[in-house]
């Protein structure tokens, strides 16, 4: 089983895994501190007919067509929910219902229509873009996530105080010249990229999990923003690798849903022994301490 | 073909009725999360029955759907977790379990994950049962039962579904339990997801409860207004859909789903009150506005007679808009232009005498 670790299939997969689930922690958290940790939810089934549209237009399988394709299909699902919520008396949460829902049934239509009609040939990689089937990621697909997540991260950085700011007090914010419109637009950008090289690797249905589970991880352990962050990525890297490796050993377990099961499981055990869950808080009780 | 596109709109009418109390709680999301976990509920009880069309798989799925439900409550309970990250984490953790378990240990069975995500309204047909001496369709037979159970309950639970949607507060001190209601009303989601899972996929099923009744919340104000109109809207959606289904030869619910997106967006752009006449109304009324300005401007002592560039310094108007302005005020009479520039005619100075009274301003 140790020789795995070394085999290139896995090195692969596992070189992607943990860098996405690194990155997608850290801007996730963001998401999940201010309440939007569904609409990662949403733009994940939304690049599904993007994946479609693009195979559609150029009639083969490229990793970096595909992922355009999901990203103009993300930014579309993400304007289409803001003009929805803005001008209407709709709720989010419902206006998120119906965007997720309404793309991905354009998808599930597209993708009726590719597989019936004879001119469209290597159709049958579609179904990995919904589970997701890190198993058959090329290298191609690592770079194309490598790049992402660089890219995300060093922007993260380079706009760390200003993004500070927007999450914990944007009245602040807007008085100390951060704007906060292009603070939301940028890291509601860098969700859509990172869901859309994720795709192959965790699928639309599921990526929004490594979104949100390592922040939620994060805040369980620690108030301090830099820590917190600190933690979701580590947390996220930890369950992409234990999952990676466990999808590899054992048949029968895809890739994404294990990542997301690992997951889970600490995300589980953050709520009970987290210095914020529930043992600590019970603990606290008991002894008198009002936290 | 004709039954296809009656399960289609028995599934729609289902669903919608239960989807307008769904969006006025605000619980899109949490059903979102239901459907997806059935598949769960669907796997459990099938390695323990083996069969796809035993009851026992409603009855596990209804089962899971509550669990669902249940466990966001909980964890939302412990005040750890928001409720939008909550249900993120419960129906992935739930949804990659039965992901798992299909693909390890049902493999070679006849559990396609595609059927179970998208359904396949076409093959419903071909399932048929015997009632009263005719043979419909199962699906048919089925989703026909639950809509007039659903009809029943919200018809029975009418006035407590009401209060406890609009004022839950007041519901628990009148003495009836909001949190049975919201129970029995979430059974019911989970149960009618499950039995339409067949005909429209696990995850298109959540367009088929809110998009009708989101449609219907656009346009009408009443409780009772909201659920026929919802019941309109599902019909159209259905309707629409499987005709562009057949023509296109694609697949039904996913066309459904898309055509009820559009129409919710043409409602919400073209309705009287919608996105396209809020705008052009929001437009009319700044360019009135301007133009009272511009006439206030002109009343003022020192600006009886004012030049082209005295005008559009003022309010930083550049060329094209203040043409407009003033050709408008030229023709109706309000101005008139004279060598040093434009001064007020008598017309004018009544206009701007209405415009202090509608605005509340003083006098001058």
């Amino acid at each position: 089983m140790i020789d795995v670790l070394t085999s290139y299939t896995f090195l692969i997969v596992a070189i992607g895994t943990v860098i996405l689930a690194f990155a997608c922690g850290i801007v996730g958290t963001v998401s999940v501190i201010k309440g939007q940790s569904l609409i990662g939810d949403a733009i994940g089934h939304a690049t599904f007919p993007g994946i479609i549209f693009a195979f559609m237009l150029v009639g083969v399988m490229e990793t970096y067509t595909l992922a355009l394709g999901a990203v103009i299909f993300g930014i579309f699902a993400f304007f289409t929910i803001q003009i929805i919520t803005d001008s209407s008396k709709v709720t989010l949460d419902s206006a998120l219902a119906l965007i997720l829902s309404s793309f991905f049934g354009l998808g599930m239509a597209l993708k009726s229509y590719v597989q019936g009609h004879p001119g469209f040939s290597g159709t049958q990689g579609i179904d990995d873009y919904i589970f997701g089937q890190a198993a058959y990621m090329l290298r191609t697909d690592v770079y194309l996530i490598i790049i992402a997540s660089v890219i995300s991260l060093l922007l993260f950085m380079l706009f760390y105080s200003h993004i500070k700011i927007y999450v914990f007090d944007p009245i602040f914010s807007k008085s100390v010249g951060v704007n906060t419109g292009l603070m939301n637009f940028m890291i509601l950008s860098m969700t859509i990229v990172l869901i859309a090289v994720g795709l192959k690797a965790v699928g639309a249905i599921l990526i929004v999990n490594l979104l949100i589970a390592p922040g939620v991880i994060g805040l369980l352990w620690s108030n301090r923003f830099p820590m917190v962050l600190i933690i979701a990525g580590f947390s996220g890297a930890v369950s992409a690798f234990t999952g990676t490796y466990v999808s590899t050993v054992y048949a029968g377990f895809a890739t994404g849903p294990s990542i997301i099961l690992a997951m889970s499981i600490l995300v589980l055990l953050s709520m009970v022994f987290g210095s914020k869950g529930l043992l600590h808080t019970h603990r606290k009780r008991n002894q008198g301490v009002v936290s | 073909m004709i039954e296809v596109w009656f399960v289609l709109i028995v599934t729609a009418l289902a669903t919608s009725i239960l989807g307008v109390f769904l969006v006025l709680k605000g619980l899109s999301m949490t059903t979102d999360a239901i459907s997806h976990t059935i598949l769960l509920g669907i796997v459990l009880a099938f390695f323990i029955t083996q069969d796809l069309r035993s009851p026992w798989l409603i009855i596990g799925a209804g089962l899971i759907g509550l669990l669902t439900v249940y466990l966001i409550q909980v964890i939302i309970n412990t005040r750890l977790i928001k409720q939008d990250a909550a249900i993120g984490i419960v129906f992935t953790a739930l949804f990659a379990l039965a992901i798992i378990l299909v693909s390890r240990y049902a493999d070679n069975v006849h559990l396609d994950l595609d059927v179970v995500l998208m359904g396949e309204v076409l093959f419903a047909p071909l399932n048929r049962i015997e009632i009263f001496g005719f043979s419909v369709p199962n699906a048919l037979w089925q989703l026909s039962l639950l809509l007039v159970i659903n009809c029943g309950f919200v018809a029975l639970f009418y006035k407590e579904l009401k209060l406890s949607t609009f004022d839950p507060t007041y519901a628990y001190i009148a003495g009836f339990s909001t949190t049975l209601i919201y129970y029995l009303l979430m059974t019911l989601v989970s149960i009618t997801a499950v039995t339409a899972f067949d005909a429209v996929g696990s995850i298109l099923v959540i367009n088929f409860f809110v998009a009708p009744a989101l449609t219907a919340y656009l346009l009408v104000k009443r409780l009772s207004h909201m659920i026929w109109v919802s019941f309109i809207f599902a019909f159209i959606n259905s309707t629409l859909g499987y005709l562009a289904g057949d023509h296109l030869d694609v697949s039904m619910s996913g066309a459904t789903s898309f055509v009820a997106f559009i129409v919710f967006m043409l409602v919400f752009l073209l309705n009287p009150k919608g996105f396209v006449s809020t705008k052009v109304k929001q437009h009319n009324q700044k360019k009135v506005f301007a133009r009272a300005m511009i006439l206030m401007l002109m009343n003022e002592d020192e600006h009886r007679t004012i030049s082209r560039r005295g005008i559009q310094s003022h309010f930083n108007l550049d060329d094209k808009s203040f043409k407009k302005h003033i050709e408008h005020l030229l023709l109706n009479g309000y101005v008139e232009q004279n060598t040093d520039g434009y001064t007020l005619t008598r017309r004018g100075e009544e206009y701007t005498h209405y415009t202090r009274i509608k605005y509340e301003l003083p006098a001058s």
